[in-house]
């Protein structure tokens, strides 16, 4: 045990170079910035975040909501703070403040969960409390004391383990038998890209389906040893960058390719990085690289208290996803506990509401036309999530109910249809989901998906 | 360990490749030629073969109605009267087999709302009579035109012949009554040339969309087709007059309330043109080639036993069809006298629902949401 603790300490606490942790933080602020900037010139903050009526919320976090026109006013917050992050300038604020602004408009509203909002969010919670600005940051030039050319290995370990889970979970989520067996559903969202210039034609062909589904499995479990040896490194980057373009040009998943090519920088050696950054002499102007021989350190105390966090926070990453197998029923199928788990790109499936509000005194009934409360994208993910069905059946009693209906009773039809599979019913019709509450338990009114699909 | 894992992923990819051989030699038992893949083909055969005559023929019939309608408000007589109503039902009828073709400059122009916005709210075509100032290009005025506004004219406000008639040359307000019904007639003929023209050059764009995008031609397509089936067919004819949701029958908002043996021959003749664009074939009915079925079932998705998707389809929609067919008294009063039966066909109906707007969707890999927006 003393022995470990010695390895282990001599491991986490060896310096490495700051200047990658900083190009880091530069490179993944710019891309947040960008993100940002992007997200606003597409008039999404007015369409996603003003224009709806209803936002679905999280589990306990109900008290987190858009804030009208001042939802913009949260938008620059993100964006200058991204900035000055980015630049290294008033870092430990910014990044507080990016944290914080980037995490409340990724909570405002579940319809838009990506994992890659997550991820960036996770970045950011480590990025708070890591020394990213002892380098190629204004903070560092304006107080020469946190120049340090040095930090320990674990600060820049943490992020390359975050990355490193982040794949792995990815791939082990894609060992499953609609993935490998079936090549579900890339067989049916490769076909609909056939008329791209070049390699179009491919796509209609099934064993591409089924090469990209194994390759790419294969890939997410793998690259990040890849990249972490030194001589696989170059190969594997270049990997990383035409795995994730293809993805980019192939699927709608906005930024996140750009993200995890620029993030898997972070596993290059950070003296080479050190040596080049010097070398290229961009930054010597701007946001010069640190000559000294300082290392950063914590004070002890606070180190304890960070280094116990850090393992604490890796700990629940590395047991979060699996929290699934503690639920019965299809995890594809019911979606409960599936997100946050790194499930990316892994079902086509679509669904179809119908909802009818009862008055439970006088029966009368009416249809509900879901696009009266909801916009396409939420009623699209309502209709094949649970937690969704049920906030929504809520929100349609309590506004029959202003309207004058007695105890209203909410019940749906809803067809599923799951990576190619038939579409079959989805809920007990006979249930009045007005009663339900969303909690962490199965709800048992979610009917079977009829067939298995094997696997993790 | 480098050797290891180079050995691992090329055993994987040996593997990979072994099965997707065989997995290849299963599928063609099936005759899936990826060609069928290729959405070029049936955006050409749908633009062609259905939607360019489609829009001509109902220029034409419009024209026809045109020439019965100028004829009777130049001399309205019984003789006129009954070619008239002949005329407005041969259109209504082609309307059906256009219906479901609201994309692109249909959309652009809101053509179904000008031609079929029913049931006509009479107070406001009547105080448009009487006040002659109206605008039928205003929005307000949707449901005082189009083919439910004439059925009023022409069957609602009399019982017989004759006595309609005399709303046309008797009565105090007859001049403003025929300008009235030649007005409705010219916007109608108006719009449906409107797109037609515009669909001589959109055509192109559209063939030329072969994406799967929103802005596609099968996206675009579908989407209209699929909304068409859901709201205007099923809840439109049926749904609401029956009162398939609320359980009560509303029999005055039946299409063609005013000449109720109409609206089940109107009803079986979207159904068909229906099964008909779903199958690909031409607007005059011959066998069609690329469609939205054979796409489906090249994708090959299957149902629960097996059999293909795009032949359950078919299969249901036929079912429906059937079901449709057997209610024989006007559905005005079916709604109200025969409910089982409507409420039955109106089930049979709503099965395919999910089969279009989830199965074949899902499959196209297109998506039903107009919010561009990334997904994950």
């Amino acid at each position: 045990m003393p022995k470990l603790r010695i390895i282990s300490k001599a491991y986490l606490g060896k310096p490495v170079y700051s200047a990658s942790l900083s190009f880091f933080r530069m490179v993944f602020g710019l891309m947040l910035l960008g993100s940002t900037i992007r997200f606003w010139l597409r008039g999404w903050i007015e369409e996603l975040y003003i224009r709806p009526q209803y936002f679905f919320h999280y589990y306990g976090f109900e008290w987190i909501k858009p804030l009208g026109n001042y939802t913009y006013l949260l938008f620059a917050v993100c964006g200058v703070s991204a900035l000055f992050f980015a630049l290294g300038w008033y870092y430990r604020i910014a990044s507080v403040l990016l944290f914080l602004s980037f995490t409340y408009i990724e909570l405002m509203d579940k319809t838009n969960y990506l994992n890659h909002y997550y991820f960036v969010t996770l970045v950011l919670f480590l990025m708070m409390r890591l020394p990213a600005h002892a380098n190629l940051s204004v903070d560092a030039m304006r107080k020469p004391r946190i120049a340090a050319r040095f930090i320990p290995q674990w600060t820049l370990g943490s992020i390359r383990l975050m990355m490193g889970i982040v794949y792995v979970y990815a791939g082990l989520a894609k060992l499953n038998s609609d993935w490998l067996v079936e090549a579900m559903p890339l067989r049916l969202w490769l076909p609909a890209k056939n008329d791209l210039p070049l390699f179009g034609p491919l796509f209609s062909q099934l064993w591409v389906a089924y090469f990209f589904s194994w390759f790419g499995a294969l890939y997410d479990l793998t690259i990040p040893f890849f990249l972490l040896n030194r001589k696989t490194r170059p190969y594997a980057y270049v990997t990383v960058i035409v795995f994730h373009v293809l993805t980019s040009i192939l699927f709608p998943i906005g930024m996140f390719p750009y993200i995890m090519i620029v993030s898997a920088l972070i596993f290059f050696d950070s003296a080479d990085v050190d040596r080049f950054l010097t070398r290229i002499k961009i930054f010597s102007a701007a946001l010069p690289v640190v000559t000294n021989n300082n290392m950063f350190t914590f004070a002890p105390p606070w180190r304890r208290v960070v280094v116990g966090m850090f393992g604490l926070f890796f700990i629940i990453q590395l047991l979060f996803p699996w929290r699934y197998l503690l639920m019965p029923g299809e995890l594809f199928w019911t979606e409960e506990a599936y997100r946050f788990s790194w499930r990316v790109m892994l079902m086509e499936k679509m669904g179809y509401a119908q909802f009818v509000v009862k008055d439970a005194v006088t029966g009368e009934k009416v249809g509900v036309n879901n696009n009266d409360f909801l916009t396409k994208n939420q009623e699209k993910m309502m209709a094949t999530q649970s937690d969704f069905i049920v906030q929504y059946a809520a929100l349609l009693h309590d506004h029959y109910k202003a309207a004058g209906m007695n105890d209203p009773e909410v019940y749906a039809t809803i067809y599923v249809g799951l990576n190619g599979r038939r579409s079959r019913l989805y809920v007990d019709t006979t249930v009045n989901l007005a009663k339900e509450r969303d909690c962490f338990k199965h709800k048992n009114w979610i009917l079977p998906m009829g067939g298995n699909i094997y696997g993790l | 360990m480098k050797k290891t894992l180079l050995l691992g992923i090329a055993g994987i990819l040996m593997a990979a490749v072994t099965f997707t051989a065989c997995k290849k030699e299963d599928n063609n038992n099936g005759g899936n030629t990826p060609a069928g893949l290729d959405r070029k083909p049936m955006l050409t055969n749908y633009a062609d073969n259905y939607i360019l005559p489609a829009y001509a023929a109902m220029v034409e019939d419009l024209t026809a109605l045109k020439t019965s309608s100028d004829a009777f408000v130049a001399a309205p007589d019984e003789s006129k009267l009954v070619a008239l109503k002949a005329a407005w039902q041969k259109a209504y009828i082609t309307w059906q087999k256009v219906d479901l073709l609201e994309f692109g400059p249909a959309e652009n122009v809101s053509l179904r709302m000008y031609i079929n916005t029913y049931p006509v709210t009479v107070s406001k075509l009547n105080s448009n009579i009487s006040s002659g100032s109206y605008d039928l290009e205003q929005f307000g005025n949707k449901d005082a035109q189009g083919f439910p506004a004439i059925d009023y004219l022409l069957n609602g406000l009399a019982a017989n012949n004759a006595d309609v008639v005399n709303y046309y040359t008797a009565d105090a307000q007859a001049a403003a009554r025929k300008q009235y019904l030649q007005a409705v007639v010219n916007k109608m003929l108006d719009k449906v040339t409107t797109v037609r023209n515009e669909w001589n050059s959109y055509r192109n764009t559209f063939v030329g969309a072969t994406g799967t995008d929103v802005n596609s031609g099968i996206s675009r397509m579908v989407n209209s087709y699929v909304l068409y089936y859901e709201r205007y067919f099923r809840s439109g004819k049926i749904g609401l007059p029956v009162g398939a949701m609320t359980g009560t029958a509303k029999p005055d908002i039946t299409e063609a309330y005013y000449t109720p043996q109409l609206a089940n021959t109107l009803a079986t003749t979207a159904m068909q043109s229906i099964i008909a664009f779903y199958e690909g074939r031409s607007f005059s009915g011959a066998q069609g080639s690329a469609s939205m079925k054979s796409y489906l079932s090249t994708i090959g998705t299957k149902g629960d036993n097996g059999e293909l998707m795009a032949d359950l389809v078919t299969k249901e929609l036929n079912e429906a069809s059937t079901a449709l067919a057997a209610i024989n008294t006007p559905l005005k009063d079916a709604v109200q006298n025969n409910r089982t039966a409507v409420l039955n066909t109106y089930e049979q109906i709503q099965q395919v629902v999910p089969l279009l707007k989830v199965d074949m969707v899902s499959a196209f890999g297109i998506s039903i949401t107009y919010v561009d927006n990334d997904g994950d």
